[in-house]
């Protein structure tokens, strides 16, 4: 720990202290936090995610950021902001284990095979508008990874969408470090359009490069260890610090979790052979499209599985994929999670939950735990939030039905006691936003006699037919999957996107 | 439903030695086109819906499927994909969606569609049991076909081909009236009009034959107004400007496909009486400053204005493995303002009725073809799973989905491990 502690300090790059920060002003965006409230929910059904599952006609009581207590007729703080949870339904805030939504500057660093030393934190963008519009669907942390075009890939990030605050304010600091690595087609560059190829283009290679990274960097750490201390320092060079190979080591001091983007069931076999041979386990694997296969394997090594659940056939690798995989993955022992990897799905992980009832016959309970404690659990911060007990950060979803049903909504969002989404102050911003944008257009209008009072409508760069978006915003992995969520991208040449002009 | 009776009554008496016929009974039947049945009876027969109500007589040696406790749906009609004419995105041999080229009339999808695509299994389980697969390259872009989702070819599984031409209006030309983009399809539309009027001059007898022009020819369905004409466009200007330009083209029949956007001018579209294919509202808004729920509302927006509308998906090639989430699109609508049976409309019986084939498919009633699923519950609700299918009278194997295979045989080798305590 306290060589990590180093590396870090070495790495540490200045980010702006947040006293420094000031959120750009655009719809939607707030200047700080909303006040931390107690609050008590009465009378909802409280699905738990924990062993008391769900309770019916329950009360939820917050103080200080963390839930105080879960049951019936609890006593409420003095002060604190009642709340009728009649016919409303109340989760854990949900926890998405792969997202891509709020990083600046490219999601992919893909000049090099391994890239073990760069970081998400040092690129979040606190103000994309991914964490509003993801907190009205009831998410209340996510992991900001890199792409998949690395077989060792950067390090991640944990946020907690605090809405209105510094990027360094967004980190979860109760989550371990961890790092993005990815098997299969991505890092083989099987779907790039790319004239320079890099090694190397097959599996095996794939397997390779990372047990030659893990050996070199057994051998660069030892070498540091050994360097001698104290006085006797005086009479040696030490090597030069490789930020890289303090990455790796990291990974094999067991301080750094592998989250690794997988498909297939022999490259994920692989790696739990590599991991093992070096005394590791593996934090999660990311899509885990065939988990099934190897689901007592994944149990018995201790690796997580956080997945898609009915993405397919959209690249060759992605063939067996089936959406039954949670149900399967979790009946052999795997701790199963679902993700989004996308910013607008990210916005009803609720109904992608409902679908591992659907296919397989999960229990709802269970269902729901797969995008609260799961995920908190498979990031390292299942003591701190993904469920409603005392004791845990007041991170909780309040629904107008049941959780997993198509025709329910989020009501409101809390994050540490705050409440960052609230359906009925949404419905009111609205009028107040298009006032304040009319008024701002004739002004513009006024003063420049323009008469295209949509110009900004032709200028959309790379949203395809979204506009006004930041790049950060529409960023993902482009490697991993054609995105037709919401724009078209250059590299997806065969899909075709219906909804689409020609452009 | 007194109808119905006399209808299968007449059915009987001149059938005289009736084909078989197959009976659902015990379930709530859900025509759509009326009531949900308690305890309501479907009668099959040749592959058609020959009565439907409560009561019914139940021909001797009919075959009785008891689906007590369940409920019957007509399937969904799914109202544009690329179902059939894509296996996987990434890989450019399996994918027969995108022609190259701006003007591509003459291509018809029909001829392309693989009746043994992996997708099809997998989709009908999810109760999309039929699908308008269209053409997705260039700025006419060809035309489509309604198919079964079920056959040993697809000859066997057309159900109206061509379903209608396919036109991509140009971005660019909402805000530039000399646009080449939309110059080129004027010219293209104003030739297949002169090719065409040489060539009735021709058939009469007064003119010789015009050169043989297969794109030119290809539109002439459109132009007589046989089929219609799906323009596409994505954001208000562009709708607008689309709008416009169609009505200068004189089309009998237009249906407009269009992003979220569309709920910007519903009011246009209700007074002319133009129907929309609303594709996909699982998507961003479509501007950064929108409300977040922008696009979910979108359906609930033209069913405020009474526009007639169908959902769809946004399609596409990575879509199509998953048009099986169709009905939720439609569910999430009604979270954010559709009416319910709306919303289970805008996935069956209108999407038929705009597809032209309101007469065969969309609802239960009788005449229409068998093609219906048997559920546990709402199919618009994702918790809910779909026990039976038919297609055109057909009891479809769901075991044939891929997926389900995959399932049954991990699912028997993981009890195994954990049975001997691997």
């Amino acid at each position: 720990m306290k060589r990590f502690s180093v590396f870090l300090a070495t790495l540490a790059l200045s980010i702006s202290a947040g006293a420094d920060y000031r959120p750009d002003v655009e719809a939607w965006n707030i200047s700080a936090a909303p006040p931390q409230q107690a609050v008590v929910v009465r009378g909802a059904t409280i699905w738990t995610a924990a062993d008391d599952g769900v309770l019916e006609d329950a009360d939820l009581v917050v103080q200080g950021g963390r839930i105080v207590a879960v049951g019936q007729g609890l006593d409420a703080p003095r002060g604190a902001l009642e709340i009728d949870g009649a016919g409303m339904h109340v989760t854990p805030g949900i926890i998405d284990a792969h997202s891509h939504a709020a990083i600046v500057g490219g999601v992919n660093e893909s000049t090099l095979i391994s890239t073990a030393h760069v970081r998400i934190e040092d690129v979040i963008d606190s103000e994309s508008i991914n964490i509003y519009r993801q907190l009205a669907g009831g998410v209340t942390a996510v992991n900001l990874l890199h792409g998949s075009a690395n077989a060792i890939g950067g390090q991640m990030a944990v946020i907690k969408m605090r809405w209105g605050s510094s990027p360094r304010e967004l980190i979860f600091d109760a989550a371990p470090p961890g790092i993005k690595f990815a098997l299969g087609e991505n890092p083989k560059q099987s779907n790039w359009n790319n004239d320079t190829p890099r090694y190397p283009q097959t599996r095996p290679g794939v397997a390779q490069i990372i047990d030659e990274r893990f050996q070199q960097a057994a051998d660069y750490r030892r070498k540091m260890d050994e360097m001698p201390t104290g006085r006797q320092a005086r009479d040696v060079v030490r090597p030069r610090p490789d930020l890289e190979m303090e990455a790796i080591a990291s990974i094999l001091d067991d301080v750094l979790k592998i989250h690794s983007h997988a498909y297939r069931a022999d490259e994920m076999v692989m790696l739990i052979n590599i991991a093992e041979a070096f005394g590791i386990t593996i934090g999660t694997f990311q899509h885990v499209l065939e988990g099934y296969k190897l689901a007592r394997r994944m149990a018995e090594h201790g690796a997580g599985g956080s997945g898609f659940i009915d993405w397919w056939n959209f690249k060759h690798e992605a063939s067996d994929a089936i959406p039954y995989n949670p149900a399967l993955m979790a009946m052999a022992g795997v701790l199963t999670g679902l993700h989004s990897d996308n910013p607008e799905l990210a916005r009803r992980m609720n109904l992608e939950a409902a679908k591992a009832v659907r296919y397989g016959g999960v229990d709802p309970h269970e269902a729901v735990k797969m995008i609260t404690a799961n995920p908190a659990r498979q990031l390292g911060v299942g003591d701190r939030t993904g469920r409603l007990e005392a004791g845990l950060d007041a991170d909780f979803v309040i629904w107008n039905g049941h959780p997993l049903s198509v025709y329910s909504r989020v009501e409101q969002t809390w994050v540490d006691g705050r409440r960052y989404f609230d359906r009925e102050a949404d419905l009111a911003a609205r009028e107040a936003l298009e006032e304040e944008r009319l008024a701002l257009m004739a002004e513009v209008l006024a003063s420049e006699g323009d008469d295209d009072e949509e110009s900004g409508e032709d200028s959309a760069e790379d949203g395809g037919w979204l506009l006004g978006y930041r790049a950060s915003e529409l960023a993902h992995d482009e490697f991993c999957h054609a995105q037709e969520f919401g724009h078209i991208h250059g590299g997806h040449a065969r899909g075709i996107d219906f909804r689409s002009g020609n452009r | 439903m007194r109808n119905f009776t006399f209808i299968l009554g007449l059915l009987l008496a001149s059938c005289g030695l009736a084909a078989q016929v197959t009976a659902l009974t015990g379930a709530t039947v859900h025509p759509l086109s009326g009531e949900a049945i308690e305890n309501g009876v479907v009668l099959i027969e040749n592959g058609r819906i020959s009565a439907v109500g409560s009561g019914l007589e139940i021909p001797a040696g009919a075959e009785v499927v008891d689906v007590s406790g369940k409920h019957v749906y007509p399937g969904f009609v799914h109202p544009l994909s690329a179902l059939g004419l894509t296996e996987i995105s990434s890989v450019a041999g399996t994918v027969d969606t995108t022609e190259m080229g701006q003007i591509n009339a003459a291509v018809r999808v029909e001829v392309a569609f693989n009746h043994d695509s992996a997708l099809l299994p997998v989709n009908v389980a999810g109760g999309i049991l039929t699908t308008h697969s269209v053409p997705g390259g260039g700025l006419i872009r060809g035309s489509s076909a309604v198919m079964a989702m079920e056959g040993w070819s697809w000859e066997d599984m057309v159900i109206k081909a061509p379903a209608g031409m396919h036109i991509s209006f140009p971005a660019g030309a909402a805000s530039d009236s000399g646009n080449d983009d939309l110059k080129k399809i004027d010219e293209v539309l104003e030739a297949a009009r002169h090719w065409h009027r040489a060539m009735r001059a021709h058939e009469a007898g007064n003119a010789p034959r015009p050169a043989r022009n297969d794109q030119l020819q290809a539109l002439g369905p459109l132009l007589s107004g046989d089929v219609p004409l799906f323009l596409y466009a994505a954001r208000e200007k562009e709708i607008i400007a689309a709008l416009d330009w169609a009505k200068g083209q004189e089309l009998e029949q237009l249906i407009l496909v269009a992003g979220p956007d569309v709920q910007y001018v519903a009011e246009r579209l209700a007074e002319e009486n133009i129907p929309v294919i609303l594709n996909g509202i699982y998507t961003m808004p479509t501007r950064r400053w929108e409300p977040y729920d922008m696009a979910y509302a979108a359906a609930g927006k033209l069913f405020d204005a009474g526009v007639k509308f169908a959902i769809s998906d946004g399609g596409g090639g990575f879509g199509a493995t998953n048009a099986r989430n169709l009905p939720f699109q439609a569910g999430s609508s009604a979270a954010f303002g559709l009416p319910k049976d709306a919303a289970l409309k805008s996935v069956t019986l209108w999407a038929a009725e705009i597809l032209g084939v309101g007469d065969e498919l969309g609802s239960l009633e009788p005449g229409k073809r068998a093609t219906l699923m048997v559920t546990d519950g709402d199919p618009l609700e994702v918790m809910t799973s779909i026990n039976r299918v038919w297609i055109d009278g057909e009891e479809y194997d769901l075991g044939r989905s891929k997926h389900r295979q995959l399932y049954e045989r991990y699912k028997g080798r993981i009890q195994a491990q954990l049975e001997a305590g691997e």
